[in-house]
């Protein structure tokens, strides 16, 4: 499929293409040991989750001293290794850890960090310095390179709206709302009613097949089935789905999901603990699904959050942060702990010092697991070793 | 949605006129478009092309003579010149600053319809055209009798075949069927009478004209009246006919207001149409002011031509060729002077598909990325093993937006300007695209707002209006 169709109305029979990849032409010459198509697992949490209480320093007393409403007690954290820790909440974090196929990277930022969620989750979408700006995002522009063709389904966002992150010169991503229309697409759509507006409820019912790709889609998804079963939540929704997509040998190369409600400025503990245990039932459900099918050393799930939260707390919660862990499971990864302990007596303004640029985790994923050189979209910062 | 933007769109093609309604008030506004005129001088372009019979035929002439270079070459300046008609067209829609009239033509056009493929002639098709503008809030009754003597009509409804002893019903039905009363409500034998009183009205210097020897001078009865009736005498008796104003009135009711207009208020506006006796714009003057009072927003899927005329004016293109808007809207099944057959568009539900719809969407996202929908940005593609060489042309575009305002009041702006309903979800899906710490200020807000606005264009609450 080429982006000619697209005024010639011919466009969304991209079937045959994808059976030939032919996109990703670079792998032919891959050394890597890993046999079969690698992706990668974005999962974004929105509003800056707070990493001091997600893995913690528990052994550090300035921890409990700048947290007095919020510390998490050295009793009650969980998986402790090398003076580090995990909220209680993720107990599967710990499991995943000790079987070799999570890897912490610890206070990952960039310098001259922005503390607005809008302003920072756009640099972290594009991968820029934080005084530049660049209307592509980093995958897009990665994905703009390595796809010899337009591929609507180079990268697939489930979300409701789209994602900077993906968006690049040529649309080789797509976003899906909501998983389910894909399977209701030819029955039930009759009878079911969308809006009390005439106009609308028929305009909404195409919408649901408007999609480049979907065929893709819907192929994928006949062809794989679920076998673990995930969690009702949302986030758990979009890995399983993700995870069919995978099985279904859909060949995306990004996929991208998000979870929302770390902003927690006040009532954090009880707040974080559900979230947090949103996200650890959804990821270890996707994981074990993964493993079963032997598919996790192809799949790099990465977990981040646009920042941190302040080392000290403000009340019964926490003001917007810089640096903070970032999580990488599986992919082959080899399951450690990267960077140093937060350093919580050598503080910017009160918030932690970066220490890993996000961008060299960027630049080694790319590397690593898709065999492209970064510097080609424009991310220059050493690959950080030990990773994989 | 302000009523000021609804009744922009709703009386032209995007947002454009929203301030000066708001400025004088939609009645003056209405009042001050009735009043427009329009340019009557012959479009350049035209100038050369073949006009009289005499003209066409010589034309006829020299491509027979000429050789296959030269006849290639002929017709490809009439092929042109067809397009270059859209473009004119395109650029009084785009530019009026009261466009209802060429809504009104665009209307009429899609009502009286007579394609450039099928009628050939450009200067014909140009002068049709020019009946509907100079018509365009006239009477009904006038224009009717006036735009089944065009050539093009003649020619588009075969009624250069239709002759005395060898009738082509054609034109004679499509009179009562479509232009008129309706199916249901004449008789074949109508039709039949009314072949005969046709019979040759044929291709004239400037309109049809009654040929001596192919028309047919017998007595024909026609809604059980009796005479020797000519087109004329047709449509006045069509007109006596109970039902005369339905039909029409229910096609503007559709093309401005509502997809599925209600018989009752067909009815209502139809029984008005006929007391101030077909005249056009006391009817439009009544339908504008009375609805405009009511809340039926979100009743009518837009067409295409507003949907990309819309997107040109917000996004503030300027450079954008009318060619490609001419090609955009072939593609959405909305070509000018080219409807694919008599009926017109059918407009309502089938303007999207969801072909169309994505369409619609990549549309947007190449136009929110300051990217024209040209096909040369596609025309080079890379050979095997090659990085694909992203050629494209950009274009400036921006969304106006109050850049002292807050994420919310930036969404509300937007919304209320281009939407007819935002629910929960649409709204906190524009508040994750535009969170609550966005600052208006900052030098890449610009884009920021443009991918908000790129979203709504997706919505299915955008398509309508």
């Amino acid at each position: 499929m080429n982006r000619r169709n697209f005024l010639s109305l011919t466009g969304t029979y991209t079937g045959g293409l994808l059976l030939l990849p032919d996109f990703l032409h670079a792998f032919g010459s891959q050394n890597n040991l890993v046999v079969g198509e690698q992706c990668l697992v974005f999962i974004q949490l929105n509003g800056g989750n707070d990493g001091l209480n997600t893995f913690i320093p528990y052994e550090n007393p300035l921890y409990y001293d700048l947290r007095t409403k919020i510390a998490l007690s050295k009793e009650a954290v969980i998986g402790k290794n090398k003076g580090m820790a995990f909220h209680p909440a993720l107990k599967d974090f710990a499991q995943m850890q000790q079987n070799g196929d999570l890897t912490i990277l610890q206070n990952v930022g960039y310098p001259e960090p922005n503390r607005s969620h809008f302003r920072s989750q756009e640099i972290w979408q594009t991968a820029t310095d934080s005084n530049k700006y660049l209307n592509e995002g980093w995958l897009g522009r990665y994905l703009d390179l390595q796809c010899k063709e337009h591929q609507p389904t180079a990268g697939i966002n489930l979300d409701s709206i789209d994602n900077l992150a993906l968006k690049g010169i040529e649309p080789n991503a797509i976003t899906v709302k909501d998983p389910n229309r894909f399977k209701v697409k030819n029955d039930k759509e009759e009878t079911v009613k969308l809006s009390d507006n005439p106009q609308l409820d028929f305009v909404r019912k195409i919408a649901n097949s408007v999609s480049e790709g979907s065929d893709d889609i819907q192929k994928a998804l006949a062809k794989s089935t679920s076998e673990t079963s995930y969690p009702k939540t949302g986030l758990s929704k979009n890995l399983e789905w993700i995870s069919r997509l995978i099985k279904g040998n859909l060949n995306s190369k990004v996929y991208y999901t998000s979870l929302g409600g770390f902003d927690t400025h006040d009532n954090q503990l009880g707040i974080h603990e559900r979230k947090l245990t949103e996200l650890n039932d959804a990821l270890f459900s996707f994981y074990q699904d993964l493993k079963k099918a032997q598919l996790l050393q192809n799949v790099t799930v990465v977990v981040f959050s646009e920042f941190g939260r302040r080392v000290k707390d403000n009340g019964n919660g926490t003001d917007h942060g810089t640096a903070a862990p970032m999580f990488i499971i599986g992919g082959n990864n080899k399951g450690t702990i990267l960077g140093k302990n937060p350093n919580l007596s050598d503080l910017d303004n009160g918030d932690l010092k970066h220490e890993i640029d996000f961008r060299s985790v960027y630049a080694t994923l790319l590397k690593e697991k898709m065999t492209f050189d970064a510097t080609k979209i424009g991310i220059n910062n050493a690959l950080v070793n030990g990773l994989f | 949605m302000n009523k000021s933007n609804l009744w922009s769109l709703r009386l032209g093609f995007s947002s454009k006129q929203a301030t000066e309604i708001e400025k004088i008030g939609f009645e003056k506004f209405l009042k001050q478009s009735f009043a427009t005129t329009f340019d009557k001088k012959l479009p350049q372009f035209l100038e050369d092309d073949p006009k009289t019979l005499a003209e066409l035929r010589e034309l006829r002439q020299s491509i027979k003579n000429a050789d296959s270079e030269a006849q290639k070459k002929i017709l490809k300046k009439q092929i042109r010149n067809s397009f270059e008609l859209k473009k004119w067209w395109l650029d009084k829609m785009r530019n009026d600053a009261h466009p209802l009239r060429e809504k009104m033509v665009c209307f009429w056009h899609n009502h009286f319809v007579a394609t450039s493929q099928k009628v050939k002639v450009n200067y014909w098709v140009y002068q049709h055209n020019m009946v509907l503008r100079e018509h365009a809030f006239g009477n009904f009754k006038e224009l009717t009798k006036k735009i089944i003597k065009t050539n093009a009509m003649v020619r588009y409804l075969d009624n250069v075949d239709n002759k005395k002893g060898n009738y082509n019903e054609n034109l004679s039905r499509e009179l009562l069927e479509l232009f008129t009363l309706g199916i249901g409500n004449y008789s074949e034998t109508d039709i039949k009478e009314g072949a005969k009183a046709l019979a040759g009205l044929n291709l004239g210097a400037d309109e049809a004209i009654y040929r001596r020897l192919i028309e047919d001078n017998s007595s024909k009865t026609y809604f059980g009246q009796t005479g020797d009736f000519k087109a004329d005498d047709l449509v006045d008796i069509i007109f006596e006919q109970p039902k005369i104003p339905y039909l029409i009135t229910r096609k503007i009711l559709k093309w401005f207001v509502y997809d599925t207009p209600s018989d009752d208020l067909v009815h209502y506006y139809g029984d008005y149409f006929r007391k101030v006796n077909f005249e056009i714009e006391p009817l439009l003057t009544k339908i504008f002011t009375e609805e405009y009072a009511k809340e039926n927003a979100g009743s009518k899927i837009k067409d295409p031509l507003v949907f990309m005329l819309q997107m040109m004016d917000e996004l503030h293109i300027e450079t954008v060729e009318n060619t490609l808007i001419a090609f955009f809207l072939k593609q959405q099944g909305m070509d000018l002077f080219n409807q694919t057959n008599v009926k017109g568009w059918d407009g309502g539900n089938s303007w999207l598909t969801s072909q169309i719809y994505l369409q619609r969407n990549n549309t947007s996202d190449l136009l929110c990325n300051g990217r024209n929908i040209s096909r040369k940005s596609f025309n080079k593609i890379p050979e095997d093993g090659e990085t694909p060489e992203i050629s494209i042309e950009k274009i400036s575009v921006k969304v106006a937006f109050d850049t002292k305002g807050t994420n919310k009041k930036i969404i509300s702006d937007l919304a209320n300007r281009l939407f007819f309903q935002v629910d929960e979800n649409t709204q906190k899906d524009m508040e994750n695209l535009l969170k609550y710490d966005f600052d208006a200020t900052n030098e890449n807000a610009n884009n920021a707002v443009l991918r908000l606005f790129n979203y709504i264009t997706k919505t299915p609450e955008y398509q309508l209006i």
